[in-house]
Order: structure tokens, then sequence, then C-alpha cells
């Protein structure tokens, strides 16, 4: 079961925290033995989608393209963990029907939270009209229906919302659990032996 | 964020600061030298001695310890153990356990533990609260409740332990290493001890073992060139001691100390002889081995009578019990006596090796004395048993120059602790302590 790739798709509006969630998640499949790669949205936009604009085209292409990537990888093992806006549904539910093995993370933050949190000052200008097209302020963000997992970052701490995705992922057989078996392996007993000789005991 | 766990009264905290293999004799010199001053302040003169369960070895002390019974209740007689019906040795896992850690106990009485470093508890499983196992853990990834707090402790570059082969032959990497790896643990405690809810912090220090293993000569004779490093480490170990303790009532710890608890899981002495259990038991005729190098007892030969595993656990080759055991069960009384004479007849240069022998009944109570060592051996300071798969002389010296001792562990603790107490006790009194009401 984990060692099938699968899609981590993280949306939320800006600020929310998908990044920094991603990035947790990403050490702690790392740590299990997965392989893991993470397409961020805003570092995308830097060369596969260069050029690329925030009209809605724009933005449904640069998420299809995503999609795609994020399909191509966990077709070959790989878990893709994508963290972008996605404001719109139907390009999500695109990238769902393409890659199958899908898992949707829904990034909930209420924008009152944001516009005072505004980290990158964006809501500010957004807000003062100095950026059009603002996702949550003049252009819309279409919730997910039925988000395989629902994180609320206003009300949860980042350790919780981690260890609730990765939980999540246990239970639904992505994800292989830390190995609760309390048995020590071959290779561990050869380690054991060795130190307690080292020691003297044996 | 809204604490699952029931938060308890300050006061009612309790910080265990273990020293393992610390001797009750060594510490109060090096506390009268000024070698710890702040164990000699904390301390004073109500350090006590204490017993710790047979066979005096780390894997066995610390599970009487963690579960407050002896090994016919909790099922831990060694670091090894044969698997049932066969020659293949196991080494029992922290899932061995037949009983539960007052950290399980406590934690049904929403009381949160800290534990780090404590040996015999891998694989790390669930406790309530967060549990770094030490010694004979190999892989931080299993070592760590909750797992994925293993990360973390890797960006801090904490290490379970030192590099044991290495630390045998290079006394220069030992002494680094044991400095880098108390390093670790402070950081670690430091890292928890704030932003964690507990009610129970525990942190054992495992360097002091490691030293006296290898250097316990050094460890005595002033003249000895390596004698000011290992001073140097107990100053070390005595400033982290010391600072643990100043955090604990700074934290509202209560002043008397009542809460906090500081001990040992054995004594240690130095080596006078070694003497190899398996070669004697070939000696007296009890034990033969097909081959002239044997590697397991599956080369035992059938007639064998009796067998030896680490370090003092004698079994008799009994049928039923091993595949090829031949030891019948109206003939094992006779030999269990014959085996115990023979070994308190023991003599070395005229000394007596043995201060005990003794029958499981004798020092064990419980479901699992089913499963406990036909005769345990208790040797007099200075000759350190050894259940090597040995063949030749019984007598012999190694590069070893410690050995462990069963009645010279030390405790120290601020409250009361019952006239007649040892290692098992201590479960229960702080158990009392974190659930009474006030």
């Amino acid at each position: 079961m984990g060692s099938k790739g699968f899609t981590l798709w993280f949306t939320g509006l800006s600020g929310s925290g998908k990044t920094t969630l991603a990035r947790q998640v990403e050490q702690i499949l790392r740590d299990r033995g997965m392989k893991v790669e993470i397409l961020d949205g805003d570092v995308v936009r830097t060369n596969l989608s260069k050029g690329l604009g925030f009209s809605k085209e724009d933005r449904d292409t640069n998420i299809k393209r995503i999609g795609f990537v994020c399909h191509l990888l966990s077709r070959n093992g790989v878990v893709a963990i994508a963290s972008a806006i996605s404001p719109y549904r139907e390009v999500r539910d695109y990238n769902r029907r393409m890659i199958g093995r899908f898992v949707e993370v829904y990034v909930k933050c209420p924008i009152d939270v944001l516009t005072k949190r505004d980290v990158k000052g964006m809501y500010a200008k957004a807000l003062a009209g100095e950026i059009k097209g603002f996702t949550g302020v003049d252009d819309p963000y279409e919730e997910p229906l039925r988000p395989e997992i629902l994180v609320e970052t206003d009300k949860e701490t980042e350790e919780e919302s981690v260890q609730k995705i990765v939980r999540s992922l246990e239970l639904m057989g992505y994800v292989p659990g830390a190995d609760a078996s309390g048995e020590t392996s071959e290779e561990e007993e050869e380690k054991i032996r060795q130190r307690l000789r080292d020691l003297g005991y044996i | 964020m809204a604490a699952f766990w029931q938060k308890r009264k300050s006061d009612r905290r309790v910080c265990v600061f273990g020293i393992d293999g610390m001797p009750h004799t060594l510490l109060r010199r090096l506390m009268d030298q000024g070698v710890m001053p702040r164990a000699r302040e904390i301390f004073g003169d109500r350090l006590l001695r204490m017993r710790v369960t047979l066979p005096e070895v780390s894997a066995v002390s610390w599970s009487s310890f963690m579960t407050g019974s002896n090994p016919g209740t909790h099922g831990i007689y060694g670091f090894t153990d044969f698997d049932r019906g066969s020659y293949r040795i196991r080494f029992p896992a922290f899932s061995s356990l037949k009983t539960s850690t007052m950290w399980d106990r406590l934690g049904e009485k929403g009381i949160r533990s800290i534990v780090i470093n404590q040996p015999s508890t891998y694989p790390a499983r669930e406790i309530p609260g967060i549990l770094i196992s030490g010694f004979v853990a190999v892989d931080l990834n299993r070592a760590v409740w909750p797992p994925d707090l293993a990360r973390k402790l890797r960006q801090m570059g904490y290490q379970i332990d030192l590099d044991t082969q290495k630390a045998a032959r290079q006394p220069d990497y030992l002494f680094r290493e044991l400095a880098a790896t108390l390093r670790g643990r402070e950081k670690l405690l430091e890292q928890l001890w704030d932003k964690e809810e507990w009610d129970f912090f525990e942190i054992v220090v495992t360097g002091t073992d490691r030293l006296q293993h290898f250097q316990f000569d050094a460890v005595e004779d002033p003249s000895h060139p390596n004698h000011s490093y290992c001073l140097d480490y107990y100053e070390k170990v005595d400033g982290f001691l010391g600072r643990v303790y100043d955090r604990f009532h700074s934290a509202g710890g209560g002043g008397d100390g009542a809460g906090f608890f500081a001990l040992s899981d054995h004594g240690f002495t130095r080596i006078r002889q070694e003497f190899y259990v398996n070669a004697w038991l070939v000696q007296e005729g009890l034990l033969s081995f097909r081959t002239s190098e044997p590697k397991s007892f599956e080369e035992a030969d059938p007639a064998s009578k009796a067998l030896c595993l680490d370090p003092t656990r004698i079994y008799l080759h009994r049928k039923g019990r091993f595949p090829n055991g031949s030891v019948e069960e109206e003939e094992a009384e006779e030999l269990v006596l014959r085996i115990r004479e023979k070994a308190l007849a023991l003599r070395f240069d005229g000394e007596p090796v043995f201060r005990g022998v003794f029958r499981p009944e004798e020092i064990y109570s419980g479901p699992e004395i089913g499963s406990a060592p036909d005769l345990v051996l208790l040797a007099r300071d200075g000759f350190d048993v050894k259940g090597w798969m040995r063949t030749g002389p019984a007598f012999g010296r190694s590069h070893f120059t410690g050995m462990h001792n069963w009645d010279d562990a030390f405790l120290w603790t601020g409250g009361d602790v019952p006239g007649e107490f040892d290692i098992t006790s201590l479960a229960s009194i702080i158990e009392k302590r974190l659930t009474a009401e006030g």
C-alpha cells in the first residue's frame, strides 16, 4: 500500500498554511521511506507555468499542468504533494479524475483571520485595490465540497494539522504507519548483538 | 490549545534523574571529594544505598523500575532469552514486558509522562506522553514515541548512544562522545521541558555505565592517565543533575525535593577476575559441545545438563524446554542442588566466588516465574560473571575493568521511602505522589 504513489493536493486561500503543512508532511513521509516531490503553486509559476497570468483560463491551465505532473509522478510510485490555491472546483475535480489516487486537503482559514495575518502583505494591497483578481477578495474561491481531509488553521496548531493529515493518510492506507510491531528485525538484532558483545554481556 | 491531558497541580509533579550504573559508594566518594558538588548539596546525607533485582543488569533493573515489579511479573530476565522451545537467542523488546509500566498506569488517570533515554524500551511504543528509548535502541526512527518526533531529534543531532565498539578501543573517542551525548540529552530536555505538558519527567544518563565498563580502573586510580578525564565526566553529570534539579524547583516542584528522584539501576565495582560459567559447566561435566568452538547452544551435546545465559542465569537442559533437552523432571532437583553446592564451594585464591545461588522462588514472584532460569548466581564484588559461549579456563581477564553489582545502587528523594525498599518499590511511591488528592 504505502509503496504506491498518490497525490496529496493542498487547496486553500493564500496564507492559509498550505506550503508550511505540505513541507511538514513531506518530511514525515520521507522519514517513512517514501519518495516525495512537492509542486508548489508559487514555484511552478516561475518555471513550468512561466508566463501564465491570473485570468481564470490561465489559472486553470496552471492547475492542470500541476495536475499532469502529479499524475506522472503518482503512477511512478512517487507521492506528489501539490500546494496551490487552486480556487476552482471543476479543475480540481478534473485532476482528481485524471490521477485517481488523489487526496484533497482543504486548508481552511476565514478571510478575516488571513487579512489580519497577512504574512506577505498581499491582502492589504488587494483590499486597497492595488492587486486585482485576488482570490478571496475580488476573485472567488470555491470550497471543496467533500475534501478527504479538512484542516482548520485558525483553530488547530501546525502540529495538530500535520498529525491529522498523516493519521488520515494512514487510515486511508496511503501511508504505512510508523512501525508499531514492537518486534525487532533481524538487522536490528544483529546490531543489538554487537552492542551487547561490545559491553561484554554476551 | 485545549489540553487533552488533565493539567496537574505543579507541586505534584515528579522528576526522575537516572544515572545508569552509578554506585552509591563511588557517588558518595565523588561528593565528598568535591567532584560532584551539586550532588552533595542536593543529596546531603540522605543518599540511600539500594538493592536491585537479579540479574543486576540494566535490562532487568530498569524494567523493574518502570513496572514496579520483579522479573517474575514483568518477564524480563536479561538482555537475552531463549525463544520458547528453541536454542535461538532473542533480545527481549519493550513489547516483551508482561505487565504495564507506571507511565501507562499514570496515563489512565490523565497524567502525562516524558521519558528520555530510558533503557529497555526499544522499539518505542505509545505511552501517554513522549518516550525516547535508550540502550539497546539502534534505530532512531523506532526509538521515539510519537514517531514523528524522530525528525526533530535528527535535526538536533541527538544520538542515542556512542559507538561502543570504538569506545572500547579509543579512550579519546569515549570521553569526547560521552560529553557529546550528555550535551544532546540536555538539549533535548530543554526542548521538551517547557514546551510540553507533563506531570512526570524522566531522563537517564547512560554514559556513566559506558565509562565504567571500560575505564573503571581509571575512575578508581588517581595515578591512571585517564583519571582526570573520568572525573571531568562526573563533573559534567553533576552539573546536569544540578540544572535539572533547579529547573524542577523553579517550575514549582516543591522546595523539599519530595517530587525529585535520583537513582541508579545497579552499582559498579572493579573487576578482579572474570568467571565464565559455561566454561565452568564444561569442566564440571555438565555441558559439552559437538564442536570445538561453539557459536550457539544448538551445538550443545544432547546429554548436556545445564547451560548459562548472560550473565548469571543457569538453565537446566530440560526435556520439553529445549529441542534436544535431556534432563527429566525427577532428575532436576538433584541437579539444582548439585550445581548450587558446587558454585558455593568455588574458590579463587582461597576466596569464595559467589555470595549466593538462588532458585526462582527465592527471588521472584508472579505469573512469569515459569520462564525464569533454574538458578541465578550472585557473585562477590570483583568476580565478574559472564555467560559467554566459551570453553577452556573458567577464570580469566579481558579488556573490561568494571563490573555491575547488586546492592550498591543509589537512591535519593526528598520524600519518604519505606524502611525496606528496593528498585521495585519506587513506581508505587511515584504513582502515589502523582495521583494523591491534594
